[in-house]
């Protein structure tokens, strides 16, 4: 069992794999950390010494920013669009795509499931 | 794709002389602006700019945060008051 950054405790798994479960951290920034800390990709989770672990918390710590923090800092950009009232802010608010694509369709990720209209007639 | 430092912010060149002008001035009236795609620049900050949105100016009071963004972010050229609940279309079922 390692903790790491938080709650995060991905076992058995190598520890790029296993890295790639903290919020903040994805293929990248696993190799960066496995370069830092100086250790073979084969090594799993599970094969890692008590120093290793510190290692890479410590690693973490200094140039990452993880978990809470990151999503904070997420939110807080939002938050800061839509109090500002741009173009970028409305779309946020409205729950609908920022970066300018289509909603005629798709879009389904932002909008969240599509909800029948009522009354429409289907095309026979 | 971010903008090149060495250029600078885009601005319509007439939008400085506009801004100095209403600072000298001393009164607070709105500047009206077609320019849609020039940035705010910090020297705009405390004024009052109508913006153009296709239809008619959209009075934006500009403050410091806006700095960076262009002045179109803030006059949305597109109205959608969200669809009517049709009533007739659900009677006839």
């Amino acid at each position: 069992m390692a903790r790491i950054a938080g709650v995060n405790i991905p076992t058995q798994k190598r520890v790029i794999i296993a890295l790639q479960y903290i919020h903040g951290i994805g293929p990248k920034f696993a190799a960066e950390i496995m370069q830092k800390v100086n250790l073979p990709l084969e090594r799993r989770v599970n094969q890692l010494t008590d120093q290793e672990v510190l290692q890479i918390r410590e690693v973490i710590d200094r140039d990452y920013q993880v978990e809470g923090d990151l999503r904070r800092e997420v939110s807080q950009n939002v938050k800061r669009l839509m109090d500002l009232g741009c173009y970028r802010g409305l779309r946020h608010r409205k729950g609908l795509p920022v970066r300018g694509q289509r909603t005629h369709t798709n879009a389904r990720t932002r909008k969240g499931k599509a909800v029948a209209i009522a009354g429409k007639k289907k095309a026979t | 794709m971010t903008r090149s430092v060495w250029k600078g912010p885009f601005v319509d060149g007439y939008l400085l002389k506009k801004a100095d002008a209403s600072r000298a001035s001393a009164r607070s009236e709105v500047i009206k602006v077609w320019s849609r795609r020039s940035t705010i620049l910090p020297q705009f900050v405390g004024l009052t700019f109508g913006v153009h949105n296709g239809h008619k100016h959209i009075p934006v009071l500009v403050s410091e945060e806006m700095v960076g963004h262009k002045f179109g972010e803030f006059s949305p050229t597109r109205t959608f008051h969200g669809h009517s609940s049709d009533k007739k279309a659900k009677k006839s079922r």
